[in-house]
């Protein structure tokens, strides 16, 4: 038996018995297989094979479709279940309160008044005056009287007691003050109200 | 008159999909009632001898989970024999690391599958069988799926993580290995 050469056709036997040929091919292959000795050997190997696999045990549809769960209940994002929706409302308000909570602590501190504060607003206008002279590298210098500007609202705001400044700090405090009025008002004011409460 | 569900004409496996999405459970039905014999069969044919409906159900549980990833691009059934495929392989992988034995190799699954044999009833099954177990695990794959299933190189190729030419390739080298078996027996 001569062996046969066209694989075209050897490819299209299962197609053949499974039926899924169009009619043009399947006319084609039963033609060639009429003359070939080899692909009606190899057309009942395939027979034989597919008629053969009858051993597998019958499969209960019912009992595997009750194992399936509906569709609502695998996607998520449909409809989130309400203690779901809960803890993330809980999770969401100890957020707000811890921020809120830790923000006010940072105020309150800030607007606390240190026994040292008042020592430390001359050396923070020197360092200020420092930081604008011409060798800082780094730093562009900018006028001076626009460099002392923000410095004079934080000086008024940490000086608790007047009475315990010096001579040299008052005079230091007088012309921030004065540099202060010609300070936009809308940007000081809430300082100056924090500060009259403390007794300035 | 508009036909009832259960006149209509065949539906596609998209459709019933989306009916099953849609809330219809009788969609299931049909789509696990036509897939479940082909998977029953690919699973006893490539070598699965127990608990092939535990099996099967595990496919569909686990496709019908993930339903929203078919595209379509492919045919259902060739998806099913795909994640049913994985099953088997973590299954044997979890059979292996149980037993705790040398891993084994195809040669070893060849005669494992041999001796499990039994289930078989008539002598032509019974060849058939033997004539399979002679085949790789991939070529008893590819060439099960082509003869059995009748599904296209392509197909296959998706099925068992090939390429089209590496499935003709095994299918050739199958089907010689079959037609010299039962021609000898």
């Amino acid at each position: 038996m001569n062996k046969c050469i066209d694989t075209e056709i050897q490819e299209m036997l299962p197609d053949l018995l499974h039926g899924s040929l169009d009619d043009s091919a399947r006319r084609q292959v039963e033609a060639h297989v009429a003359t070939c000795e080899s692909c009606r050997e190899i057309l009942d190997v395939i027979r034989t094979v597919k008629s053969a696999a009858v051993f597998a045990p019958t499969i209960d549809v019912d009992r595997v479709v009750r194992q399936i769960p509906p569709y609502r209940m695998i996607v998520p994002g449909v409809e989130q279940p309400a203690r779901t929706k809960l803890v993330t409302w809980l999770v969401a308000a100890g957020l707000v309160v811890a921020l809120v909570g830790g923000g006010s602590l940072v105020i309150s501190k800030q607007q606390t008044p240190a026994p040292s504060t008042v020592g430390r607003t001359q050396p923070e206008s020197a360092d200020v005056n420092v930081a604008a002279k011409p060798g800082n590298d780094s730093m562009p210098t900018p006028a001076p009287k626009t460099q002392l500007a923000p410095a004079s609202p934080r000086g008024l705001a940490l000086a608790s007691d007047i009475e315990g400044l010096s001579d040299r700090n008052l005079a230091q405090l007088m012309d921030d003050m004065d540099q202060f009025d010609a300070l936009p008002a809308a940007e000081p004011e809430p300082v100056i109200a924090v500060d009259s409460g403390d007794g300035l | 008159m508009t036909p009832s569900p259960e006149s209509r004409p065949e539906e596609t496996d998209m459709e019933l999909i989306n009916r099953w999405k849609a809330g219809d459970s009788r969609a299931a039905t049909r789509l696990v009632g036509r897939h479940s014999q082909a998977l029953a069969r690919f699973a006893a044919s490539a070598g699965e001898r127990e608990g092939i409906e535990e099996l099967v159900q595990d496919t569909f549980v686990r496709a019908f989970a993930s339903l929203d990833s078919f595209r379509g691009e492919s045919s259902l059934r060739t998806w099913l024999f795909t994640i049913e495929r994985r099953l088997m392989l973590d299954r044997r992988r979890a059979e292996r690391r149980s037993r705790e034995t040398v891993p084994v190799q195809e040669a070893d699954q060849v005669s494992e599958y041999g001796a499990l044999d039994g289930l078989i009833a008539e002598e032509a099954q019974e060849r058939v069988r033997e004539s399979l177990d002679a085949l790789s695990p991939t070529q008893r794959e590819v060439f099960t799926l082509r003869v059995q299933q009748g599904l296209s190189y392509k197909e296959i190729a998706e099925v068992v993580g090939s390429t089209e030419g590496a499935a003709r390739v095994h299918y050739h080298n199958a089907i010689r290995t079959v037609k010299e078996f039962l021609k000898n027996e």
